[in-house]
């Protein structure tokens, strides 16, 4: 029933009691209004324990446990009216679906929510289309109130699924998410999920049973004026946003009951390489970011149900709560040359067809999609070389080229100059427990390998900065001994100003005859992204920044940024890698001299748009990526370097094979760097802003500024729009909902 | 009490619906442009243009055709939606199936779903049509219009050059 109708039902139904019958055989309880004002009685930090009466959550005391086939029925909040929440409807264990939708008088659900809205206030419910979560809906679903010891919550994501093909260091990802509605009337589904920070998003398709639509590239504002349109004429349609380079809303209008839509992306992005592993990393969930005073751009962290307004925002499920989205991966690799080990954050099946190809697949198709997915390998040491990769468009002949420069294995004999080491560590809520346990060993660990010309500087931020001590102080045993006091006693808590430890870490004198390495420690669960890397940049000098992201799954792309704009390395410490191990691996790269005066000479090639602009420092173990643009023939480029005041030289050829998805991989890197000069240098005249979208529509990529939409105009749904219904995530594995989710 | 309000609601759900098609006849709704290729021989592969010569469609996605052959959404020039006065798409598809699975005859190989915001002049032309051995094909192409859509708009077919 559309919601004109049930205006007219409702008013008719004026004056009804507040108890109603709801399905055959069977009585409906309304759940007791919760006040719109104040925190619904729940405790979120409970510990997982089975809920006897199928309830979401607890209503009044006073309400009774429902019987066999009894339904409880929500009514969303909306911003316009006064109608309180109610509690979700859980269908009990042995209600039977048909006889829900074959049953279920609609007019009843309606009396509930009118009833519901009159026992409130006398003016009526509003309906419009932005009003957040109007309406009333029935869930009708598979009966299975507990997933293992956890309360099932019905949401319309149902999985996701993963195909991964790696050749060489580009691997092209295809990620399907199919949505299905299990209530009985219209849906909006809206979800915010994560992919790794460089993906190049090139492909969008919404299928719906045979039939797929490709969806178009449009300028941000255009394609979300269609959406809209579409959405609130009744047609089924989707919308893919970019919130941050790596946090993405999908939205999905107008999905009728019980049928599902699906979305396919396909996106293409560069390996990371460290000492001889490549690293394919899937993000499955976006951590709960912390956001400092600024109405411009949040990106919230709310818990499932609570979503007031139209800013983007994440909502989390409660500890014992679970919803039926699951998640399967599959990785195809094809090295070309023998792959020698393979490890991965999760339990996998491996196939190996051949020495030099590898199959990898999620072992539980139905995996808990709550922390990174990172697949690791290793192909054969001495067989490692860099690699240049091209492509040629036929239409306008111009080449796009990616050369992956690996320097020489294994530490210089040169000795290390002093340094001047500063860890910063992030001591706030989503800290608390085993990632900043992490943290505290990691530090001090670096602590054991410093000499007696080191000196070394400790600061804590959370809601403001402390240091450990006035200045920086020299690496002696008392000294350590006192700092090692220090970590022991750091407690975590409160919001994430990473903007004050940042100032902490580089706002005092540099001592000359030292290299600052300043050393972040973090889960990166912040939303104000632009702020970090813009006063990084701005008081950097002769420091040097490096990321570690401590925990399952970190903000990579703040990480990686930092790391990027402080001419440092990141590197990740998961909650169970041996924080020693990643630390000393790390100390040992940082502190010998690095290939600096980094020089190319490309033969035939007319080489033009390079990124990055500025050829960084190259640490060994960890190689340099160059993407861009040529004219000419590619050939053997030379690579000419210093390395402890010695000379080097490599020849780097090129395999000839072509590899198109090279062009997007290009792009991405310009929309990258560009967007990284536009949060530091501002961009007042929109000449950035307009290059971003200018490239991301001739390359067909998401961006910023341009988003994905696809409308089925063949045919309109009944009624204007649905209901809209976020998706709700667990936290990351490992992070405390109840220090991070407000 | 209840039937009576059934009846008022249903009254008042027809005389919304009515009133929504006697809409304005220009105001911007969304429309499948469907493409009928007429084929003497198997087609593998195959590519068209369509333009509006009043530029007042804005396309909104592209749609597989019936054939289980081109069982994915075809491709789409790049070029084709970067505004200007007159939007055009040009999309292609080709498939690698056995030539007994191959469309021949009259086949619908894709939908352009637009948003028109006024009258639009269709014009579709078909760039190349050839089957599984590269060779061209003499093809025709046509498109068909949902009913209230031909009420509205105007189109054009044009053979291959």
């Amino acid at each position: 029933m559309d919601r004109r109708t049930g205006r007219v039902v409702a008013a008719a139904l004026a004056g009804t009691a507040l108890l109603a019958m709801l399905v055959a055989g069977g009585a409906c309880q309304a759940m007791a209004p919760v006040p719109a004002t104040s925190p619904p009685p729940w405790n979120p930090d409970a510990d997982e324990r089975p809920n006897p009466t199928g309830a979401v959550r607890s209503s009044t005391p006073a309400t009774p446990a429902p019987r066999q086939h009894e339904v409880w029925v929500i009514a969303k909040p909306t911003a316009t009216t006064a109608v309180d929440a109610v509690e979700e409807m859980v269908v009990s264990s042995n209600f039977n679906r048909r006889a829900l939708t074959e049953s279920a008088p609609s007019p009843n659900s309606l009396k509930l929510r009118q009833t519901a809205g009159e026992a409130r206030s006398a003016a009526p419910v509003a309906w419009d289309d932005q009003s957040i979560g109007t309406g009333a809906m029935l869930a009708s679903f598979p009966a299975r109130a507990h997933i293992g010891a956890r309360q099932y919550v019905p949401l319309p994501l149902e999985h996701t699924a993963v195909n991964a093909a790696i050749e060489g260091h580009i691997s092209t990802v295809a990620v399907n998410q199919r949505f299905e509605n299990p209530f009985d009337t219209k849906i909006e589904a809206v979800y915010l999920f994560p992919l790794p920070e460089k993906a190049a998003v090139g492909e969008f398709l919404m299928v719906i049973g045979e039939r797929t639509i490709r969806g178009i590239v449009r300028e941000k504002a255009e394609a979300e004026e269609i959406y809209r349109q579409a959405r609130a004429q009744g047609y089924r349609a989707s919308l893919l946003v970019q919130q941050r380079p790596n946090v993405f809303e999908q939205k999905v209008a107008n999905i009728e009951p019980g049928k599902t839509i699906e979305v396919d992306i396909t996106y293409f992005h560069t390996l990371a390489y460290k000492d001889g592993w490549y690293s394919f990393v899937f993000p499955t969930v976006v951590g709960p970011r912390f956001n400092p005073p600024d109405p411009t751009d949040r990106l919230g962290a709310v818990r499932r149900g609570s979503h007031r307004d139209t800013t983007a925002a994440v909502e989390y499920l409660a500890p014992s709560e679970r919803s039926g989205h699951d998640i399967s991966i599959r990785v195809d690799i094809d090295a070309g040359v023998e792959i020698e080990d393979l490890k991965s954050t999760h339990r996998v099946a491996i196939e190996r067809p051949s020495s030099t190809v590898a199959s990898i697949a999620l072992e539980n198709e139905k995996t808990l999609p709550n922390r990174d997915f990172v697949l690791d390998f290793r192909v054969a040491g001495e067989t490692v070389k860099s690699t240049l990769l091209t492509h040629r468009d036929a239409d306008t002949g111009r080449g796009f080229f990616s050369l992956m420069l690996i320097p020489p294995r294994g530490p210089s004999d040169v000795a290390r100059h002093p340094l001047e080491l500063v860890f910063v560590i992030d001591a706030s809520g989503s800290m608390r427990g085993r990632p900043l346990e992490q943290a505290k060993e990691a530090v001090a660990t670096a602590l054991d390998r410093l000499g007696g010309d080191d000196t070394f500087q400790i600061i804590r931020f959370s809601e403001g900065a402390s240091r450990f001590g006035a200045t920086p102080v020299r690496a002696t045993p008392a000294n350590i001994a006192r700092a090692r006091a220090y970590l022991a006693d750091l407690r975590s808590g409160g919001g994430t100003y990473m903007v004050e430890g940042v100032k902490a870490a580089l706002d005092f004198p540099h001592d000359p005859a030292r290299l600052r390495f300043v050393s972040f420690m973090t889960d990166g669960y912040i939303g104000n992204e632009s702020d970090i890397l813009g006063a990084i940049h701005g008081r950097l000098g002769a420091s040097r920044i490096f990321s570690f992201g401590v925990g399952t799954s970190v903000n990579r792309y703040l990480l990686e940024r930092m790391a990027k704009t402080g001419r440092g390395v990141v590197a990740y410490l998961g909650l169970n890698d041996s924080a020693r191990v990643v630390m000393g691996d790390f100390l040992d790269r940082i502190s010998h001299p690095v290939l600096t005066e980094i020089e190319f000479d490309w033969g035939d090639m007319r080489v033009a748009d390079a990124y990055p602009h500025a050829t960084p420092d190259l640490f060994v173990g960890r190689p340099l990526v160059v993407t861009g643009t040529f004219t000419g023939e590619p050939g053997s480029v030379t690579v000419s370097a210093r390395a402890g005041g010695e000379p080097l030289i490599v020849a780097v050829g090129s395999d000839h094979a072509d590899r198109p998805s090279l062009a997007k991989v290009w792009a991405r890197e310009r929309i990258a760097e560009l967007a990284d000069r536009a949060s530091w240098a501002g961009d007042p005249g929109g000449e950035l802003k307009d290059t971003i979208t200018t490239t991301a529509l001739a390359h067909q990529l998401m961006s910023g500024y341009t988003s994905f939409v696809a409308v089925d105009s063949r045919a309109r749904t009944a009624g204007d729009h649905g209901v809209t219904v976020y998706q709700a995530v667990p936290v990351p594995n490992g992070v405390r909902y109840s220090t991070t989710v407000d | 009490m209840k039937r009576l309000g059934c009846i008022l609601a249903i009254a008042l759900a027809a005389l919304a619906d009515a009133a929504e098609q006697a809409d304005a006849p220009h105001a911007p709704r969304f429309v499948p442009v469907d493409i009928v290729l007429d084929s003497p021989e198997p087609v593998a592969a195959w590519q068209f243009e369509l333009t509006d010569r009043n530029g007042a469609i804005k396309i909104v996605g592209i749609e597989n055709g019936e054939s289980p052959a081109f069982d994915r959404a075809p491709y789409y020039d790049r070029d084709a939606t970067q505004g200007g006065a007159v939007e055009r798409v040009v999309v292609a598809d080709y498939t690698l199936a056995d030539e007994a699975e191959l469309p021949q005859g009259r086949t619908r190989i894709a939908t352009v779903h637009v948003l028109v915001a006024d009258e639009a002049n269709f014009v579709v032309t078909l760039v190349a049509a050839a089957t599984a051995d590269g060779r061209p094909i003499d093809a025709s192409i046509s498109l068909v219009l949902a009913t209230d859509a031909k009420r509205r708009n105007r189109w054009t077919e044009e053979p291959a050059a």
